[in-house]
Order: structure tokens, then sequence, then C-alpha cells
């Protein structure tokens, strides 16, 4: 009788969190509803009074955590040790994690808590401050461990927090880390009574970790193809295998797929784009892709004389991180903002690309920012290759960056400097600076701004007219090709 | 030493045979057959002639004949559609179960068979011809640069056509594109003529002038690379972007087994030296010796430098992309450029 106990309080968890959802959205309508009657009623120029929204909705929040932590703790008591270990590993991790990552969001914090001291709040009033076009992609990133379900893996755990921190970037080192965590999480997996590793693991085991991993970031299309081959895989097992046994298959297969379809394809993909970087050359590339650096530092090592530009933009500045690893191999290289892209391919030879994803109109899912390269160099005649391992091949297919995308924080296109000028300024300065400052609107008061909306996205579609060609692991490929080798390498057929 | 190569069917050592002087003679000898095919059969020539007993010896041979040949020519770009295409194929043999049992008899099936393989690859140009005429109707005025024969015979067939009367109901005018002296176009327009066919020639500076009274372009090609692009003799490239500037379609007619495993991203990107451009000052050319460094790689024995300088413009070849190709004619149907790299896949994977 030990499985229904044990299933329990995973449902009530799970009715939970959709109840308190509800709540919440209900709770947005109306606001969204006194705000319209606001802006409709009110004479323009009022007192912008946005500012009860986040701290009564900070409260509710609250209060929910408590209510969840109380009822974290019933469980506790039901469910018995191993459940509190895994709370205590997951957030020991989480608190790592947060140390790094939240510095924007919760400078915005402050300020807001700030703001919202110094000006009473007169009415709950709040103004969608999401872009109505994109909203379906807004989705809140995980950071803490509250309302996880029991069965996710510490190791998972982790890894989410990675992702949704950014420590763990890039869409093949994502799908890497999430497989060597499943293969953790498999071997700590044990087959109830009753039923078979095949028919148990996909939903019951494999579906909590993946829809925590979607809570932490979505997922990207590497780590879509990864678990569509792991899903395959588990459901194939024949029943009648052992469980060790099947699990230690499951291990191997997935260092195979690790090995066959990233670290040596990774290898290949480098030497074949190798070939093309000409003595003499100018290579242009863009934000940070692991396989252009590879690319590089390769042909470096292999004597060849080239000049770098590496081009880059806020707000993730991965541009550095690959200038600095070209730097230190030796290369001679450029940095150069965004802004300045037109400028820059007018030196270039080539540009290199990396990619979120190819999707099957040969079109380019890559960092924002990739697509405006793509077409200053398709003016200039420069031409734009795309390094991307078939793993990141998609069936799907997208002629904007509206359909599929992915929105991040708002607070990470702040600037800094508003957060760390307030603390001095309330550490050292004198007050009537601190009080002006308040007056003066910046853009980290963008939620009480009115009519003023930050979108944040991730991605950007480049057209496949503006790619010369694909390099992945089946050799060189035209863009329009793509189908043909997903097919080939995704689906096997 | 010039070897026969079928009086000696087991040479004593792969020193005797000449692969680059089987392939040249075998050109001479036939001249309806393409580069790649003669290159195919070369290379089957030089299997029959040497002892190789194992798969991996086999596969070295050919490897290192295909080397020697590609040294031997200048161009060794549609040649190597051929050598590719031909190794590809051993490969594929020797991997299937059945070729376990017998290696010998699966050499002498493959030298058997090469004979097979070059009508086959003859025949497609009938078929190429017969795909190809129904582009062509009534009043349409077509435009090419001479010297293909699969041009030359797709246009001759559109010109018979179907009816049994043997003149061809088809009225329609050829403008062939003539540089210097060029033999075959002068048969190919011997030919047309003799049809009824009205034809003009005009040299390369007046394809612009023409371009508003001609309905479509037919070209032919030395090699179609990955991307559906094309390597072809000097000139396709100027007549596709001007066909696509004034809006024609700019067909290439090409057999499958000239799909290369090339992927050029512009014109100095095909991997051979070509001295097309050559600045020249009053005291002479420009860097001399860096000149000289070039050149000395493709220049084995085929041709001596002065010659070399002369054919410079007439056998040298340019890279047409595929954005400016409409279709393209071959023996398994009409292709988008983009099906190119397709069809490559589907022989390589």
């Amino acid at each position: 009788m030990a499985e229904p106990a044990k299933e329990v309080p995973k449902q009530d968890d799970e009715k939970l969190s959709p109840a308190e959802l509800k709540k919440r959205a209900k709770a947005e309508k109306q606001a969204r509803r006194a705000a319209q009657k606001e802006s409709t009623g009110a004479p323009p120029g009022g007192p912008p009074t946005a500012n009860g929204a986040p701290t009564g909705e900070a409260g509710s929040n609250q209060q929910s955590k408590q209510g969840d932590q109380k009822q974290k703790g019933q469980q506790q008591k039901q469910g018995g040790q191993d459940k509190t270990q895994h709370k205590r590993s997951g957030s020991q991790a989480q608190s790592q994690v947060l140390a790094h990552r939240r510095r924007p969001s919760q400078g915005g914090a402050a300020l807001q808590a700030a703001v919202a001291n110094s000006n009473v709040p007169k009415e709950p009033k709040k103004e969608n401050k999401q872009v109505e076009l994109f909203s379906h992609l807004y989705t809140q990133r995980r950071h803490t461990v509250e309302g996880v379900s029991k069965d996710v893996h510490p190791a998972v755990l982790a890894l989410g927090f990675q992702m949704s921190s950014y420590e763990l970037c890039g869409s093949s080192a994502r799908c890497v880390g999430m497989l060597l965590a499943f293969k953790e999480a498999i071997q700590a997996y044990t087959t109830p009574l009753g039923t078979s590793l095949a028919r148990h693991m996909t939903t019951h085991f494999l579906s909590p970790q993946i829809d925590f991993l979607k809570s932490c970031r979505p997922i990207s299309e590497s780590m879509g193809n990864a678990i569509r081959f792991l899903k395959k895989l588990i459901v194939e097992i024949d029943p009648s295998v052992e469980e060790t046994e099947a699990k230690a298959f499951l291990c191997e297969q997935i260092d195979i797929f690790i090995r066959d379809r990233i670290t040596v394809t990774d290898q290949a993909i480098a030497s074949s784009a190798r070939t093309q970087i000409k003595p003499n050359s100018v290579v242009l590339t863009y934000a940070n892709s692991s396989l252009v650096s590879k690319t590089l530092l390769q042909a470096h090592a292999d004597g060849i004389p080239f000049r770098v530009i590496v081009a880059d933009s806020r707000p993730l500045y991965e541009g550095k991180n690959l200038a600095k690893t070209l730097m230190l191999a030796g290369l001679e290289v450029e940095y150069t903002p965004l802004s300045g892209i037109a400028h820059a391919v007018k030196d270039a030879n080539l540009v290199l690309l990396g990619a979120h994803s190819m999707l099957s109109n040969g079109r380019l899912q890559s960092r924002v920012g990739t697509a405006s390269v793509a077409m200053h160099a398709h003016q200039a005649d420069v031409p734009v290759i795309v390094l991307c391992e078939s793993v990141k091949f998609t069936g799907k297919v997208a002629l904007d960056s509206i359909v599929l995308n992915e929105v991040a924080p708002s607070e990470e296109l702040l600037l800094p400097q508003p957060a760390s000028e307030a603390s001095q300024q309330s550490a050292g300065e004198d007050k009537d600076e601190e009080s002006s400052s308040s007056k003066v609107k910046q853009l980290g008061d963008w939620r009480d701004i009115k009519n003023l909306q930050i979108l944040n996205l991730m991605y950007d579609i480049t057209p496949a007219e503006y790619i010369r060609m694909v390099i992945c692991e089946y050799g060189s490929l035209p863009p329009s090709s793509v189908p043909v080798v997903h097919r080939l390498a995704n689906e096997g057929v | 030493m010039a070897t026969p190569p079928a009086a000696a069917p087991r040479a004593p050592s792969s020193g005797a045979f000449d692969v680059a002087e089987a392939y040249t003679k075998l050109l001479a000898e036939d001249p309806d057959l393409t580069m790649p095919v003669a290159a195919i059969e070369a290379l089957i020539l030089g299997l029959a002639n040497t002892p190789a007993s194992t798969v991996s010896e086999t596969l070295d041979l050919v490897s290192d004949l295909t080397a020697r040949l590609k040294r031997s020519v200048a161009n060794p770009i549609s040649l190597s559609a051929g050598t590719d295409l031909f190794q590809q194929y051993l490969i594929s043999i020797f991997q299937k179960p059945s070729a376990h049992g017998d290696f010998d008899q699966v050499r002498s099936h493959l030298v058997q068979n090469g004979r097979l393989f070059v009508e086959r690859a003859k025949a497609a140009r009938e078929t190429i011809a017969g795909f190809g005429k129904h582009f062509i109707r009534d009043g349409n005025v077509v435009l090419t640069n001479g010297g293909s024969r699969v041009v030359g015979s797709l246009l001759r067939s559109a010109a018979e056509s179907s009816n049994a009367s043997g003149r061809g109901s088809i009225r329609f005018k050829v403008i062939y594109v003539v540089s210097g002296e060029d033999a075959e176009a002068q048969e190919n327009i011997a030919a047309l003529r003799e049809r009824d066919i009205p034809v003009a020639t005009i040299p390369p500076t007046a394809i612009a002038y023409c371009m508003d009274s001609v309905t479509q372009c037919f070209v032919g090609a030395e090699g179609v690379v990955e991307n559906g692009g094309i390597v072809s003799r000097m000139g396709t490239y100027q007549m596709g972007m001007l066909a696509k500037a004034t809006g024609k379609p700019f067909y290439v007619v090409s057999e499958s087994h000239k799909f290369v495993r090339l992927y050029p991203l512009g014109q100095r990107d095909l991997g051979i030296e070509q001295n097309v451009v050559d600045f020249r000052t009053a005291k002479g050319k420009e860097s001399e010796d860096a000149k000289e460094d070039e050149g000395v790689a493709d220049m084995d024995g085929a041709s001596a430098a002065g010659g070399k300088a002369l054919s410079g413009v007439q056998e040298a070849v340019d890279y047409t992309p595929p954005d400016l190709i409409s279709g393209i004619i071959t023996e398994s149907g009409v292709l988008l450029p983009s099906a190119v790299s397709e069809e490559l896949i589907k022989i390589w994977f």
C-alpha cells in the first residue's frame, strides 16, 4: 500500500498549482480591467499610480508561498525521509545559482520597493507589461524549488537552475547537460512493483524531469530531439529485460548519443568548416557559438593566418567570452557592438554563425541579432556559413520571429547603472540628490511608466536567402536541404 | 608507352598502367564521351590491369589512380564527379553482405559492367533530350552558348520532333553565343540549320543586346555542384546574370553523373588555378614569381607554359550560383537546383 500514499500528495500538489494560477489570473484580469477604466476615465497626465500593484502581488505571492510551505511541511511528514533529502540538495543548488543570477531582477525589485515606499500607494492598478504580439511566449522562469514535483532528481534540479541563470547556455551544451543529468536520474530510478520500465519510466519518471526543465527555461530543439530519441529507446526496451541491465543499456546509449551526435560531430564540423577559412582572411562572427569557437581555434592551431571580428550585443554579451578565448589563444580579435555591423562586414571575407536550430524551410534560428548580421553580409556579398549539428535540425517552420521564440525577463535589458547608483546614493550621498533621482523616472522604473513595455527576445529568424551554406556532420548543404538531413538524422528515415 | 589496356589484362605492376594516358585516349577515341564517364572507364581499366586481392587494396588502388588522374589535368572538377561516384559505388558494393562471398567475382562483375555504365551514360543524353524538348514551343527563341553536346542533342531532338514527316513541327529559332573557333558549336549549328532551324551566332559581348528577344536559355555544365549551382565554361555566369536581370528562364542541361561533391562559395573557391585575371605593366607580368609558384601544381606534363596562358580564357570555367538557375534538366527528371543536394545525399548516405 505504499503506492497510493505516494500518489496522493503529488496529486494534491498538482491540483493546487493550477488553482493558484487561476486565482492569480483572475486578480490580474481585474487589475487590467481597472487599469483600462482608469486610462479611459482619468484625464491624461494624471499621476502614475501603478505602484500598489506590484507590492500587492508580492504580498499575495508571499501568502501563497507560505501556504505552499505549510502544505509542504505536511507532505514531508507524510512523505518520509527521502523527500527531505531531495529538497535540501535542491535548495542548495538554488542558492548557489541565485547568487549569480538574480541581480537585475533583484535590483528592479529593490527599486520598486524604494519607489513604493516614497509614494504612498493609492489604488491597485496594473498596466499589462507584456507585449501583446508576443504574449504567447511569456513564461515565468523558475528560480526556486517551490512547487516542484518530488520526482525531480537533484541532478536535474541543479541543471534546471543552471539553465535559468544562463550558467549553462547554448543549445548543444544544454542538450549534453540534460542527457548527463538524465543519466544520473535513470541510475536512481527503480521500477515500482507491478509495472515495467518501458511502460512506467517515460510517463511517470521522465516527464516530471522534462516538465521541470521546461519550467526553468523553454527547451531547445536539440533537447527536444534528444528527448525523442530517449523516449523511443525506453519504449523499445523489452519488458522482460532486467532493470539494472536496461538502465545500463540506456546510460550507454545516452553516452553514444552524446558522442556521435555532438562531441564527434563538433570535431567533424570544425575540421570541415576550417577549410573555408583562407589564409589572410577576416572572419566575422556574432555572439558566441561553441562550434564557431572550435573552428576558429582549430584553424589557428593549423597555422592559418587570419583575423576575427566578434560582433556582440546586450544583454548577454556572449561575444566577450569568445573574444577572450580567441585572444588568449593568440588570435587577432576585433570586438565590435552589433550597431557597428555595417562597417564590420566591409572588412570581412567570411561570416561564421552558430545556430540555435535550423528550421525546415532553411531558415536559421539563432541569438537575436544574427539576422541583421546575415543581412548585412548578404548585402555586401560576403558568404554566410552556418555551423550546426544535425541534432539541432527541426521539422518546424517559421517565417518570422514571433511564432517560435523565447522571451527572457525584461529586467535583463535594463542598464545596470541605476541599481548601483541607487545603492551608492543611499549609502553615502546627500539626500536631495536621492529625492531628485526618485522623481526623474529611469528605465529601471519601466513598470511604473505608462505605455512602456520592454521586450527581450532571445532569438530571431534569418531568411534562407542570406545563408550561403550550412555545415553539418553530413557535409556542406544549401539551406534548402535541411529537411532532407533532418529526416535522415532525426527521424531515421 | 601506350599500353593497350585490353591486351594486358593483368599487368605486373600498377606503374605500367598510365591512367592519365588511358583517360585522354578514351576521350580522343570517342567524341561522345563526357569527362566523368571517361574517368570512370579509365579507373575500371586500371582496376582490370592491376591485381588487387582485398577490399582495402582495391580502394587504395582506386584512390591512388584517382589522385594521379586529377593531378594530370588542369581542371579536375568534371572528372572528379565520375571518380567520386565510382568510389562511392565501390564502397557500397563492398559493404553489401553478398560481397563477402567471392571477392574476385565482385571484381570481375565490376570490370564487365563498366561498359554497361558507359552505355547508360550515353543513353542518358537521349532521355534528357526527351525531357528537354518539351520546354521549347512554337515561336520560341532559344539562347545557348555552344559546345555542349547534351544541349546540342536536345535542340536537335526538338528540331526533329515527333511527327512522322521527319521535319520538325516546332518552329523555333536559336541564338548561339560563339567565342573564337569552336568546332563543336559549328557542328551543332550546321546540324540545326540542316533541319531548317534558323540559327544566329553572336559574340559574348552581344548577349545583353539580344536578351529581350530571347524566350529561354539552355546551357550545358561541366559539373553540377552541391548547392545546385554549376561549373561551366567561361561566360555562363554572365549569361545567367543577364537572364535573371531580364526575367528569362535559365535552364541547365546535364547528366546526373556530373553532380559533383564540391561546394564553391564563389568564383575563386573552385579549387583550381585559372590565370584569367593577369595583371601586367609595360615591364611584364606583375609578381612574376608568385604566378609561377601557383602554376606548378597543375602543369605536370599536359600543357606547356605558353599554351597554358593562351588557353587561359578559352578553357576556363566559371561558377553560376543556384539562384540564377530556373531548372536542371537531367535524365531523372527536371530538378530545381535545391534538389541536387538531395540527390547527392541519397548517393552518399
